[in-house]
């Protein structure tokens, strides 16, 4: 039953994703609550074109793989930042614009390029490829996004609650921001080996949308997206080590969709809410205040 | 002067090259005042906030802090970038309140949390502390709010248009509120469109209005004639306040 165990190569696939699911948790958990779900899908495309010419450049190393995912997102974030301020183009469609040109781009000199990479593990992630390198660029993501998160918590609480009140209280409200999205790209280079570049935001984006149905406080959301990430992680490792022909990435993705549907269905605040909001008595409040909205 | 707090000579408010929102704004805010900022939509009053926060600096003028710019300035804005589906408490989102005191890594320690129960008292939203945010109705969301502008325990406290959701029980209560900061020496700012409200707790006012401005104590600037001038209100919206609030004594000049 535990035979996959036995395997180097699976043992160090879980060891990964454990402590990807440490990096990933919280990074996917602010990213559903800043709203910005589909600017993380959108980045994972971006930093394609990035990791595909340093790869064809410097080969597969961790080290090319970095600069070049980090030159590519941080180009198409400021990029479409431009467009948005510049151009009549609002941010979400300048932003699916680019990803999807870069997307193309990376596919494209990577297919041209005629690389020893199958295709198939570049978008989709492969356990196999989880080498001594990965398990140390894995290692410092996590290390990175975990004091990133310990020095700027409340900040980044802040500031998705209240932007307004933020900005009146820093001095540098935008800093935050910057240093989140660095640690958003960071995350999806460290999730690129075992997910690959399609499914990478996937673990970041479903176990924290799936935890949320069940918690009101940020502490056991952070912990409970964890868990569901793990178990993401754990599960589909094992289905892909019993299943060689599917991929790591989408199986990791599926189990947690299927944890987000079961949250949906069960808990406290998926549809039991819509069904809460629809008897009597709620919303009424406990100061006798459910208030009429005032004109103004 | 008495304990001034923050004055303007000739402020030019606005946004980056395009024309400015008002010209020569011109007041001064002691300790204990509670001074009423008044004008219609796209006067300048949102702006002046920025100004005087700091986001936005002015286009010309003086903005002079007598005792230097307080470290912590109690703000409470409009909601319409609010999230209330985040999943916080409402005890931790008045203990917001005291975060940037504490540095990046320091806990909220006893003090902090003596704070923050005592000011949920204060605004009457001890009994829903644990409750999460999206369960709030707007005025205990309100409250909540004021709880986390008492935690910052600031000497200034600017709230632009804090009762633009909320019933009038609510308002009252939070108007008394202001009242005890006035008392407890803090000098409070804030813009407000009840016009009865400013008349009641506010002494003193600014009006703008066409890209004018008026100062002064509130009954004086907010005569029927300087609204009607200044863009505020109708000729006949005038005449129908000055029999509501004014009085017969009032001097009319529409």
């Amino acid at each position: 039953m535990f035979e996959w165990l036995q395997y180097d190569f699976m043992v160090r696939a879980l060891t990964a994703t454990m402590v990807l699911s440490f990096s990933v948790a919280p990074v996917g958990a602010f990213l559903v609550l800043r709203r910005l779900s589909l600017a993380g899908e959108a980045m994972a495309h971006a930093i394609v074109p990035g990791i595909v010419i340093a790869f064809v450049i410097a080969g597969l190393s961790v080290t090319s793989m970095i600069v070049g995912g980090l030159t590519a997102g941080i180009s198409v974030a400021v990029l479409t930042s431009l467009l948005a301020r510049k151009t009549i183009i609002r941010e979400d469609a300048s932003l699916a614009s680019l990803y999807l040109i870069a997307l193309a781009l990376g596919i494209f000199i990577l297919s041209a390029a005629g690389s020893a990479v199958p295709l198939k593990s570049f978008l989709f992630g492969s356990i196999l490829g989880i080498d001594n390198e990965t398990l140390l660029l894995i290692g410092a993501t996590a290390t990175v996004t975990l004091v990133s998160f310990a020095l700027i918590l409340r900040q980044l609480i802040t500031s998705t609650i209240d932007p307004v009140f933020y900005e009146s209280q820093s001095n540098n409200p935008g800093l935050v921001t910057h240093w989140f999205m660095f640690l958003v790209v960071l995350n999806l280079l460290g999730a690129f080996k075992a997910l690959g570049t399609l499914m990478a935001v996937g673990l970041m984006i479903l176990p924290a949308t799936a935890a949320r149905y069940w918690v009101s406080t940020i502490t056991s959301y952070l912990v409970l997206t964890f868990l569901f990430a793990l178990t993401s992680c754990w599960v589909g490792l094992i289905v892909s080590f019993y299943l060689p022909e599917v991929p790591s990435g989408p199986a990791i993705v599926l189990v947690a969709g299927f944890l987000f549907f079961i949250s949906l269905i069960l808990a406290p605040q998926g549809l039991h809410l819509g069904r809460r909001a629809k008897s009597p008595g709620r919303g009424q409040s406990q100061n006798g205040s459910s208030p009429p909205q005032k004109s103004n | 002067m008495k304990n001034s707090v923050l004055s303007s000579t000739g402020l030019k408010l606005g946004y980056g090259d395009a024309s400015p929102v008002v010209d020569d704004v011109s007041f001064d805010v002691a300790r204990g005042d509670v001074f009423a900022v008044v004008g219609h939509n796209g006067s300048g009053k949102s702006t002046l906030i920025k100004t005087i926060l700091g986001a936005l600096p002015p286009r010309a003028g003086r903005l002079d802090w007598s005792a230097g710019k307080p470290r912590t300035i109690g703000y409470l804005g409009q909601q319409t970038e609010f999230d209330n589906r985040f999943p916080i408490r409402v005890r931790d989102l008045a203990a917001m309140g005291a975060w940037p005191g504490l540095g990046m890594l320091g806990r909220v320690d006893r003090d902090c949390q003596a704070r923050v129960a005592a000011a949920l008292e204060r605004t009457g939203t001890a009994d829903i502390a644990d409750m999460p945010l999206h369960h709030l109705s707007a005025g205990q969301l309100q409250r909540a709010l004021f709880a986390r502008t008492i935690v910052q325990d600031a000497p200034l406290i600017l709230l632009d248009e804090p009762f633009s959701a909320v019933d009038q029980t609510t308002e009252a209560a939070l108007l008394s509120l202001i009242d005890e900061w006035s008392v407890e020496g803090r000098a409070v700012i804030l813009v407000l469109h009840d016009l009865s409200a400013v008349l009641q707790h506010c002494t003193s006012a600014l009006l703008l209005g066409n890209g004018r401005s008026l100062f002064g104590e509130p009954r004086e600037t907010l005569k029927p004639g300087n609204l009607v001038d200044l863009g505020y209100m109708s000729k006949s919206q005038a005449e129908w306040m000055e029999a509501m609030y004014i009085g017969q004594g009032a001097a009319v000049d529409v």
